[in-house]
This record gives structure tokens, C-alpha cells and sequence, in this order.
């Protein structure tokens, strides 16, 4: 009898657990309903050695890559769109993925998707997904780059969560030591600092990005995508 | 009093030599703005190259108010040389002419006639400065426009957002001229006590040459020294683009600043009041 159990209900306890595939195809398809969106956007900075104030500004998205964020003064952004992560397991024959066990994130359990693209001539060569299991949201991306080294995206969902929308997205990024000559900087009679070990150990700046005001799947005009001057 | 103060203004700016600094800000100005203009963008890509690494850099780097920043720097210590060639000579170029003699027998005193040229002397620095802000900042917005200020540190980057920064370069301009003060109201005071004008101007640069080395090398025997040397002050306007603003360091370098004025003119004061003259 409790061979005849375990024969009937072990296709369904393989399914949750050996499925990644599924799991991130079905955080793909909440995100496919998005073609396009602008939304209002609070960009907060945390990267050492860089002094930068809060900014507000507009983002803009279309489907599938173009992401722009217009504001009034200097922003520092994350190389990759933030919908990177996505946008590189779209293909599902194009990686391997791995299920990594499950974690509570934000009270909400989720199960951990490693991912290894299949092509070697991708920028990414790890990325670690966390899912949550009851909506397929994506909570946590964890990307390891050739040209970036680790990149971790954290988001938080609120009224857009049936898109894949989040209402914050956080990156943690790799960070060298901003250092320039003091020649360049023309800093006369300004005493060298001695290097604090504790200074040596942050090596990563955050960026977080506060989406509100989201429209939705109305037209955008191509134009606002273009860059703007350096 | 006012009389005297037209007179000692004409005099400066009939002299040929008064506009050697004009003509020399002009020329930097202009010289780092194209500059700037042609090949900045490299500049810029050079400070940022570490934090290009890892973000994308969005938004106007090069604007007039980072390029107004840069020549500000650059021009930090020709300025003070230049003053020093107009104020070194105030006293000491009308000895070695020969007119002081003649210029005491109007019926001013002594004091009167030292203080119409120091206020003479800080009119030009004035002028001078304005020269400068106008060329700077304004030559930079037009040619470059407006936008957040990359204030660069060898260790860090502070961004101050457009609307923070025209209120810290008055205020600068502001510090500057205090800055400057201070060296026109020394060169005064040296070319109280010579008779030949090439002296004051010469000794004065080589004071703030001297001044400014010892500032600038991180030796430890010289930390002890640093604060009380008035050059180490004159920097001080670099503190209003901190944020926040260390208001103790700069009102203390303000006052420390306007001792010296004070010391200087005192000084100057009461030797030409007892001179002996005899040109």
C-alpha cells in the first residue's frame, strides 16, 4: 500500500523539486505581459567613495531589451538592465538549470535555481535564481559575470506582482577602490590618509531603484530610449 | 578719502603691468576651456575609469560647472602671484619714481594715503577675482552647460546636484577674495620697508612659493607648521563643495585669514607712519 502511495504522489514531490525549468519559465511568463511601461523612479546610491544624493527621475521599458531612465543629474547604473536576468534564460534550451534547495526571503519561501548557460560566448557564467514558490516571483538573482564579477539584484513586489513587476529592485555590485592621483585631483596641502583594513573589505556599492506610477502596455515613443549626452 | 582712493585706482590701472593678470586668466581660462572642450571626454573617462568598471555613468559629466572647478584649481596658485605683482608695488614702486616724497606733502596723512591703497589694491583683487568668475563659470556654463558638479578627491567623488552649486561658488569666490586679501595686504606690507618695487613683488612670491611647498609635502616635521602658515588657509574655499560642510574648519580658516590682513596692514601701518622718507 505504501509503494502504491509513494508511485502516485512521486511524479508530484519530483515535479517541485526537479523542475527549475518550469519554475523560471513561469517567472518569464508573469514578465511576458509587460511590452511596454513607464514609471516614476527614486534611484539611491551606496558605493564607496562615491558622495551621490537620492535622485528622482522617469523610467521607460519596451519589450525586449531597451530600458532607459531619464533624470535631471548624474546617476550611476548597474551595466545590465535589470531585467537581465530574464532576458537570459527567455530560451530555456539555452541553459542547464540545477535546483540548489530553498530559503526564506522577504517571509516568503523560495526555492534556490542555479543556472549555467549552455553557449560558452555569453557574458554570464553563473546566475542563481531565487523563486518564490507560490507566485514565481523572482525575489534574488545572483549573476556571476566575465566583465562584471558578481552581481546580485534583490527585488520586492507590491501592486505589480501579477506582471513581475517589483516596486524595488536592489543591486549589489563589485566595486574597485576609487583612487586618482593627487596631481589630478589638485589636492594641495590635503594630508594622506592611511588606508583603514576595514576600507579595504567594502568592495561593493548598491544601487537601489524605487519604481512607482507604473503604466503599463502603452505606446512609447522610440525616441526617449536614445542617449542622452556625457 | 574717496579722492585719494580714484587717485590710487587711476594709478594702477594706467601701469601697463596691471593687466598682465587679466591677460593671463584670459589666457588659461580660455586655454582650459578648449581644451576641456576638445578632449574632455577623455579626461573624464581617465577620473571614472575604476568606477566604469562596474556602472554605467549616466548623465551631463562635463558641464560649466565642473570645467569652472578645474580652472578654479589650476588657477589657485598663479592668483595669489598675480595680486603680488600689483599690491608688491604700491608703496615701493612710488619710492623707487620718486614721488612719495611729493605724494605725503598733500595734506592726507599717512594713514590715509596706506589706507586708499590698500583699498586700491583690493579693488583690483576684486576685479581680478570677477575676471576670473565671470570667465570661469560663465564661459564654462555657456560653452558646456549646466548640470551636477564632479567635485574630484584623490580618494573620492563627491556629486553635488545643479541646484547646490551656484550658492557654494559665490560663497567660494567670496572665501577666495578673502584668500587674496591676505596676500595684497602682505605684499603691502613688504613694500613698506624697500625703496625698489621688483623687492616686495619678488619676496612676496617667493614667500607663498616657499609657503605652498611646505603645505604641500606630507612630511610629519611639517605638520606642526601647516596651520600657522596662511597659504595653508587659502584653500579653504575647496571645503564649501564638501558635503556636509565643515563650518568649524572654515570659519576658522576665515578668521586665522583676517588675523593675518589685520597683522599685515597693522605692521604696515605703523612702519610707514614712522619711515623716514627720502625719495
Amino acid at each position: 500500500m505504501r509503494y502504491i502511495f509513494l508511485l502516485f504522489f512521486f511524479p508530484f514531490l519530483v515535479h517541485a523539486q526537479s523542475n527549475p525549468k518550469q519554475l523560471i519559465e513561469a517567472a518569464n511568463q508573469r514578465f511576458a505581459k509587460v511590452i511596454s511601461y513607464s514609471a516614476a523612479i527614486n534611484l539611491n546610491f551606496q558605493i564607496p567613495g562615491v558622495q551621490l544624493e537620492p535622485i528622482n527621475g522617469k523610467v521607460y521599458y519596451k519589450k525586449p531589451t531597451k530600458f532607459r531612465i531619464h533624470s535631471k543629474g548624474i546617476i550611476f547604473l548597474p551595466k545590465q538592465n535589470p531585467y537581465y536576468a530574464l532576458q537570459s534564460v527567455r530560451d530555456t534550451n539555452s541553459f542547464t538549470a540545477v535546483p540548489s534547495g530553498s530559503e526564506i526571503l522577504n517571509g516568503k519561501s523560495t526555492t534556490i535555481i542555479s543556472v549555467i548557460p549552455t553557449a560558452n560566448s555569453d557574458d554570464l557564467i553563473l546566475a542563481k535564481f531565487w523563486i518564490e514558490d507560490a507566485r514565481q516571483l523572482i525575489h534574488k538573482v545572483q549573476l556571476t559575470t566575465k566583465t562584471n564579477g558578481t552581481i546580485t539584484v534583490e527585488q520586492s513586489f507590491g501592486l505589480f506582482a501579477n506582471y513581475g513587476l517589483p516596486d524595488v529592485i536592489k543591486f549589489v555590485v563589485d566595486v574597485a577602490k576609487f583612487k586618482i592621483p593627487k596631481v589630478v585631483a589638485m589636492e594641495l596641502n590635503s594630508k594622506s590618509k592611511k588606508t583603514d583594513p576595514e576600507n579595504l573589505q567594502k568592495g561593493t556599492g548598491e544601487i537601489t531603484l524605487k519604481f512607482s506610477n507604473y503604466i503599463l502596455n502603452k505606446q512609447l515613443d522610440e525616441s526617449v530610449f536614445e542617449e542622452t549626452k556625457k | 578719502m574717496f579722492r585719494l582712493l580714484r587717485v590710487e585706482l587711476f594709478k594702477i590701472f594706467s601701469k601697463p603691468r596691471s593687466y598682465i593678470g587679466f591677460l593671463a586668466i584670459a589666457a588659461i581660462v580660455m586655454l582650459l576651456e578648449i581644451a576641456l572642450y576638445i578632449d574632455g571626454k577623455s579626461y573624464i573617462s581617465f577620473i571614472l575609469q575604476s568606477l566604469e568598471q562596474s556602472f554605467a555613468v549616466q548623465g551631463n559629466l562635463l558641464n560649466g560647472y565642473l570645467v569652472c572647478f578645474i580652472i578654479l584649481q589650476t588657477l589657485i596658485v598663479q592668483m595669489p602671484l598675480l595680486v603680488a605683482l600689483v599690491t608688491g608695488d604700491l608703496i615701493s614702486g612710488e619710492a623707487a619714481s620718486g614721488t612719495l616724497r611729493l605724494m605725503l606733502s598733500r595734506p592726507f596723512s599717512r594713514t590715509q594715503i596706506l589706507t586708499a591703497k590698500f583699498a586700491a589694491g583690493s579693488a583690483y583683487t576684486f576685479v581680478l577675482l570677477l575676471c576670473l568668475g565671470v570667465l570661469a563659470l560663465g564661459g564654462g556654463v555657456l560653452l558646456f552647460g549646466e548640470g551636477d558638479l564632479i567635485v574630484l578627491k584623490s580618494d573620492s567623488l563627491v556629486i553635488l546636484r545643479s541646484n547646490d552649486v551656484l550658492w557654494r561658488y559665490m560663497a567660494a569666490l567670496s572665501l577666495a577674495f578673502v584668500s587674496l586679501l591676505t596676500v595684497a595686504s602682505f605684499a603691502l606690507m613688504l613694500s613698506c620697508f624697500t625703496d625698489n618695487s621688483i623687492g616686495p613683488i619678488v619676496s612676496s612670491m617667493a614667500v607663498i612659493i616657499l609657503f605652498t611647498i611646505i603645505g604641500t609635502l606630507d612630511v610629519p616635521l611639517f605638520d606642526k607648521i601647516k596651520p600657522f602658515l596662511f597659504t595653508t588657509h587659502m584653500i579653504i574655499w575647496r571645503n564649501l563643495f564638501d558635503n556636509p560642510i565643515d563650518k568649524l574648519q572654515v570659519y576658522t580658516s576665515v578668521a586665522v585669514l583676517i588675523f593675518h590682513i589685520v597683522l599685515f596692514y597693522t605692521i604696515a601701518l605703523i612702519h610707514f607712519n614712522r619711515k623716514d622718507i627720502y625719495t
